[in-house]
């Protein structure tokens, strides 16, 4: 993956549901290696563009393309399929299964059973190989979450708030392996916390009910007085 | 994996199924070991997937026709009837299965009794003539005896339909250690993540159905051959819910929950029957009562507790101390 190959290009998109319109000619752009954020007020339409670009949503109109692919009208599953991997909002893992069976589910989809990598970033995994992924605190599913994401070596991963409700130690944790894990895999994050987002985010783009309100494609722009504005 | 404990408790519970047998008349056995076939499909469906089917009568009777018209019309072997049983099962399921499994639960559990009853009635009136309607087709003196284990016995028959079970048992313990076991639980937990994994849930429910509703044909193809005689009253609507209550009766999603939830139902029918006239009515306050006392089932309540207790004595093999650490 080149550092200026074009991973994802969402042009125009438009999103309603039903007679409800979310989103309106959103643009968003992102190259191989960088952090995108997008950062916005609740409502303002965050959560629908991943969802949008992951499959789960169809746009009215416009265009959300991933090397030379148009993404809309594909299945959700096969979007991730083509290396580009959601993860959600809420912290829900297969409760019943077992952090090694969530594990291999993420495995088996993406033919990749080298777990090396997700130990690495997430050594705590590994003493919870056993234990019910219902039975783990909130920044332990979402390392399970994030880990199984990654098996594969998706080219995009999108991150719906991962640091929603953690601790301190634990957003500190994934903001490091949210920079390791960008030199192989391209990040699409929402995200409230400012300082997160400020550290590690290479662009941002600011969501307004449903429009796009600013691009900040300049490292020195990146600042939480900056974002502030926008939220 | 350890061999012996993966093996261990199927040898244990169908060890006790013989034990049984020596206290229960022939006929009891045979209906029990029969209607757990028919229960682990509809168990598989509802514990694994979450959708629930009021029409498991219809694949039955698939099952017990395909069979009896092979036995009735052009030949006598028992063994070919039921492979061919087994393999109606499959086409049907193949057939309706994608566009059942497009659908919602509960429209899942209507769409399945639709079937049940154009089943019935295709038997009953439409293909009377070679159905011979109600009065069903006879079979049980044109079956040969057949190698190995002779079918036409009914002695012989329970020994084959416990070997089969047995099978059928270790089958679906190995789908719950594969990956697809883990997706069949994942998707009927959430199957948004499921999508997001790269899985296509429709893949997963449409094999799932193929697997049950094949298992539910065995067990229909295994009545024909063991009754020698099949009805409409098969798939009748009147018996749509008996395998979802044996299966809620023994523990939805457990593997032996359909075992114990026949030999429950089977044998409260049979007890009940004898003492009372209104058996279904004693029958349902009893339902309810055990489903009040434990939502689980049967088995679904009992196996944690037996699982508790069997790791405090390992502990304690080990260690000479119980799982509480006391000496």
């Amino acid at each position: 993956m080149t550092s200026t190959e074009e991973i994802l290009n969402v042009s125009a998109l438009n999103v309603s549901y039903g007679e409800a319109k979310v989103l309106f000619d959103v643009n968003l752009s992102v190259r191989a290696g960088q952090i995108v954020a997008c950062v916005g007020r609740n409502g303002a339409g965050k959560t629908t563009l991943l969802r949008s670009i992951a499959g789960f949503v169809k746009p009215t109109s416009g265009s959300i393309t991933s090397r030379s692919t148009s993404l809309i009208g594909m299945a959700a599953y096969a979007i991730a399929g083509l290396g580009i991997k959601y993860v959600p909002q809420d912290k829900k893992v297969f409760s019943d299964l077992t952090v090694r069976e969530n594990l291999e589910l993420g495995s088996y989809a993406s033919r990749d059973y080298n777990w090396a990598p997700v130990i690495d970033y997430f050594p705590r995994l590994r003493q919870l190989m056993d234990r019910k992924a219902g039975h783990l605190s909130g920044g332990e599913r979402q390392m399970l979450m994030i880990g199984r994401a990654i098996l594969g070596r998706p080219r995009l991963l999108l991150v719906d708030e991962p640091t929603e409700g953690l601790a301190p130690s634990i957003v500190a944790q994934l903001r490091e392996v949210f920079r390791e894990l960008s030199k192989q895999t391209a990040l699409v994050m929402v995200e409230q916390n400012l300082p997160l987002v400020c550290a590690i985010a290479g662009k941002v783009y600011a969501l307004h009910e449903g429009r796009t309100v600013a691009e900040l494609a300049d490292r020195e722009l990146i600042t939480p007085e900056i974002c502030e504005r926008y939220l | 994996m350890n061999v012996l404990r993966w093996w261990g408790g199927l040898l244990l519970a169908f060890s006790l199924l013989v034990l049984l047998r020596v206290f229960l008349p022939l006929p009891f056995a045979n209906e029990i070991v029969i209607f757990s076939i028919y229960a682990m499909g509809c168990n598989f469906l509802l514990g694994r997937i979450g959708f629930i089917s009021f029409g498991q009568p219809a694949y039955l009777a698939v099952g017990a026709y395909a069979a009896a018209f092979y036995l009735y019309y052009f030949g006598a072997n028992a063994y070919i009837g039921l492979l061919i049983g087994v393999a109606a099962g499959l086409l049907v399921s193949f057939v309706v299965g994608p566009l059942f499994v497009r659908l919602r639960s509960d429209y899942f559990a209507l769409v399945n009794l639709a079937l049940a009853v154009i089943i019935y009635y295709l038997m009953q009136k439409v293909l009377a003539d070679i159905t011979h309607g109600d009065n069903g087709l006879w079979f049980l003196t044109n079956l040969s005896a057949t190698p190995v284990l002779d079918l036409s016995s009914p002695n012989e028959f329970f020994i084959f339909a416990l070997a089969l079970a047995f099978v059928v048992w270790a089958f679906y313990k190995y789908l719950d250690d594969t990956v697809y076991g883990a997706c069949c639980l994942a998707t009927k937990a959430n199957e948004d993540k499921l999508r997001f994994l790269g899985y296509s849930n429709f893949r997963i429910r449409l094999l799932a159905f193929v697997i049950a509703n094949t298992t539910t044909a065995l067990a229909g193809a295994l009545y024909a051959v063991y009754l020698g005689f099949v009805s409409p009253e098969i798939t009748s609507p009147m018996r749509a819910a008996d395998p979802v209550v044996v299966t809620l009766l023994g523990g939805a999603g457990t593997l032996y929950g359909p075992l114990v939830g026949s030999i429950a139902y089977t044998g409260m029918k049979d007890l009940v029957s004898k003492a009372v006239g209104n058996w279904e009515l004693i029958i349902g306050f009893g339902l309810v009562f055990i489903m009040l006392a434990g939502e689980k089932g049967i088995w679904g309540t009992l196996e944690p507790i037996l699982k508790k207790m069997l790791s405090r004595a390992r502990i304690f093999a080990v260690t000479g101390r119980d799982g509480a650490d006391n000496p």
